[in-house]
């Protein structure tokens, strides 16, 4: 006789609902936000944030594509060598180059990981204020819904 | 048919996922097309140096054309191309030299391809990322399938690309994960296309070699392949190790493969360093899960490998292509982070029945997407309709 079949996806509903009921607890007892004593109400959060970190295509984001060309936002990761001197630049470039590319690429090479990791977390950000935003735009939509005044807007019996 | 496949290194010695992919297509390819593999000298896929002879060889039935790299590769140019090329600002002469710094660069098979690409029916062109694809298919682009192995990586995201997706004749696909990725990029619609995966073998028979020597004791958790950052192995030692301290058992983490990063020492976790096949089969028997922990995957060959031999695994949810490919086979748990690292390791040693079935039902997937002949039947059926669309 053969095994009962086991559904990923089933199983995986089920450990996400205990390692999502053990984080609550987690938080709660190291002190996290009192509102999360309401199991509904932290599904909810872990809900959105979750949709935000993993739902979202993280290259189409709004925010990013507002900002997009203003050079003062961007991580650069590019080592730049120039000089603003005419005559003697090629020579500070030519030294620059040889003597202190050589030691900036060790600390640069020791930091970049670390810029990494600060630009994907400034991504999972604004994918986290996106979803909020999209969130909150809903809800005033159905608030100004349930707020217009019955009478005119409501379809008439057949309509 | 006479077909021709294109790839960056080639050889039985070679043990790089898309160059064993290639081999083992052309292999089998090989038993009813003449086929003839246009390739590297090279061994050592950092440098590209020229170690195998050029000109023309043969390995089992197969035909290999070698053609010498025209430079090494030179990894500071290499760095800062990359820097460039993925700063997000990079014009299209920047993206291109990132491919010729990527390479190999290999002239004569681009003039080959130039000068006899005609005389095949269908050329097949591994890996996207390499310059000999990049800069050779457009030579051939009537009769070119492209096998990209894309990956959700940065490459993937070079504008340029769009224009490169829109010129093969046909593609081959490792997931719908991979396409779909691929199809995001392109700005036309997908030429005739199919999704095959790899093609395995079922495992062999018996025990596999003896592991006594190496005095595993069980259960322990397996991790097979390259031991590098990359590939998510310093976020599984992290885990296993913290698992280890929140929970009591015998459990351990056995890692084979070459390392290329510090590998800690922990009582609980061993290193075996490179390991011979029958030791793989042997490991893949006894082990009570695989351990998948890579984010980039255009597919994963150690996880059908694992179903192969009826073990259920924990891999990355990150990695789409991880994630569809344990929803599908419905033979993987899938985490994002510690806590579902955890709960999924403990439920697989808790529930012995489920970890079971979970293995059998990976295998049962395998028998039917993964054999041979189901692979080179979708294969061949791509062949078919590019070799009666091309100009002779």
């Amino acid at each position: 006789m053969s095994a009962m079949p086991v559904e990923v996806d089933k199983l995986m509903r089920e450990i996400e609902d205990d390692v999502r009921h053990m984080r609550r607890k987690r938080l709660l007892a190291r002190g996290g936000a009192g509102d999360y004593r309401d199991p509904v109400l932290y599904a909810r959060v872990d809900e959105t944030l979750r949709r935000a970190i993993e739902a979202r295509d993280h290259d189409a984001l709004l925010l990013p594509d507002f900002l997009t060309g203003e050079a003062d936002w961007d991580l650069s990761l590019h080592l730049k060598y120039a000089s603003h001197r005419p005559v003697v630049g090629t020579a500070l470039i030519a030294v620059k180059r040889r003597v202190l590319l050589p030691l900036m690429r060790w600390l640069y090479e020791f930091s970049l990981e670390n810029f990494r990791k600060q630009r994907r977390i400034n991504t999972v950000l604004f994918a986290c204020i996106e979803e909020l935003a999209i969130e909150n735009a809903r809800l005033r939509q159905a608030i100004q819904g349930s707020e217009r005044p019955v009478s005119g807007s409501a379809p008439g019996p057949g309509a | 048919m006479k077909l021709a496949c294109v790839v960056h290194r080639f050889g039985a010695d070679i043990a790089g996922g898309s160059e064993a992919h290639c081999r083992h297509v052309a292999e089998h390819l090989a038993v009813e097309h003449d086929v003839t593999v246009l390739t590297s000298c090279a061994r050592d896929h950092i440098t590209w140096r020229n170690e195998h002879a050029a000109g023309a060889s043969t390995l089992g039935a197969l035909k290999v054309l070698r053609f010498p790299a025209s430079r090494e590769r030179s990894l500071h140019r290499f760095a800062e191309v990359s820097e460039l090329a993925f700063s997000g600002a990079a014009g299209e002469s920047v993206q291109e030299d990132w491919f010729r710094e990527n390479g190999p660069n290999l002239p004569g098979l681009l003039e080959h391809l130039r000068t006899h690409g005609g005389e095949y029916d269908a050329i097949l062109f591994w890996a996207f990322r390499y310059a000999e694809v990049y800069f050779g298919l457009p030579h051939v682009r009537e009769r070119a399938i492209l096998v990209p192995t894309a990956e959700e990586d940065p490459v993937i995201r070079m504008p340029l690309l769009e224009r490169f997706f829109a010129l093969p004749a046909g593609y081959i696909f490792l997931t719908p994960e991979e396409q779909e990725l691929v199809e995001r990029r392109m700005s036309t619609a997908t030429p005739p296309s199919c999704i095959i995966g790899s093609g395995l073998d079922p495992a062999p028979p018996g025990p596999g070699a003896d592991l006594a020597a190496l005095g595993l004791r069980d259960p322990f958790l397996l991790y097979l392949g390259r031991i590098d950052p990359n590939k998510g192995c310093a976020d599984l030692l992290a885990h296993f190790t913290r698992f280890k301290a929140e929970h009591e058992g015998p459990v351990k983490l056995v890692m084979a493969g070459p390392a290329s990063m510090p590998l800690p020492s922990h009582p609980d976790i061993r290193y075996l360093g490179f390991v011979d096949e029958p030791t793989r089969d042997a490991l893949l028997r006894r082990a009570v899960m695989l351990a998948m922990p890579s984010r980039y995957e255009s597919l994963s060959l150690v996880l059908l490998e694992a179903w192969n031999h009826g073990l259920p695994a924990v891999v990355n949810g990150h990695c789409a292509v991880l994630k569809g490919q344990a929803l599908r086979a419905n033979g993987a748990l899938y985490y994002r982070n510690y806590d579902e690292f955890a709960r999924c390791v403990s439920v697989l040693l808790e529930r012995p029945e489920a970890a079971r079935q979970l293995g059998a039902q990976g295998l049962a997937y395998v028998e039917q997407e993964y054999r041979w002949p189901t692979v080179i039947r979708k294969i061949d059926a791509l062949l078919a309709t590019i070799a009666g669309r091309s100009p002779a």
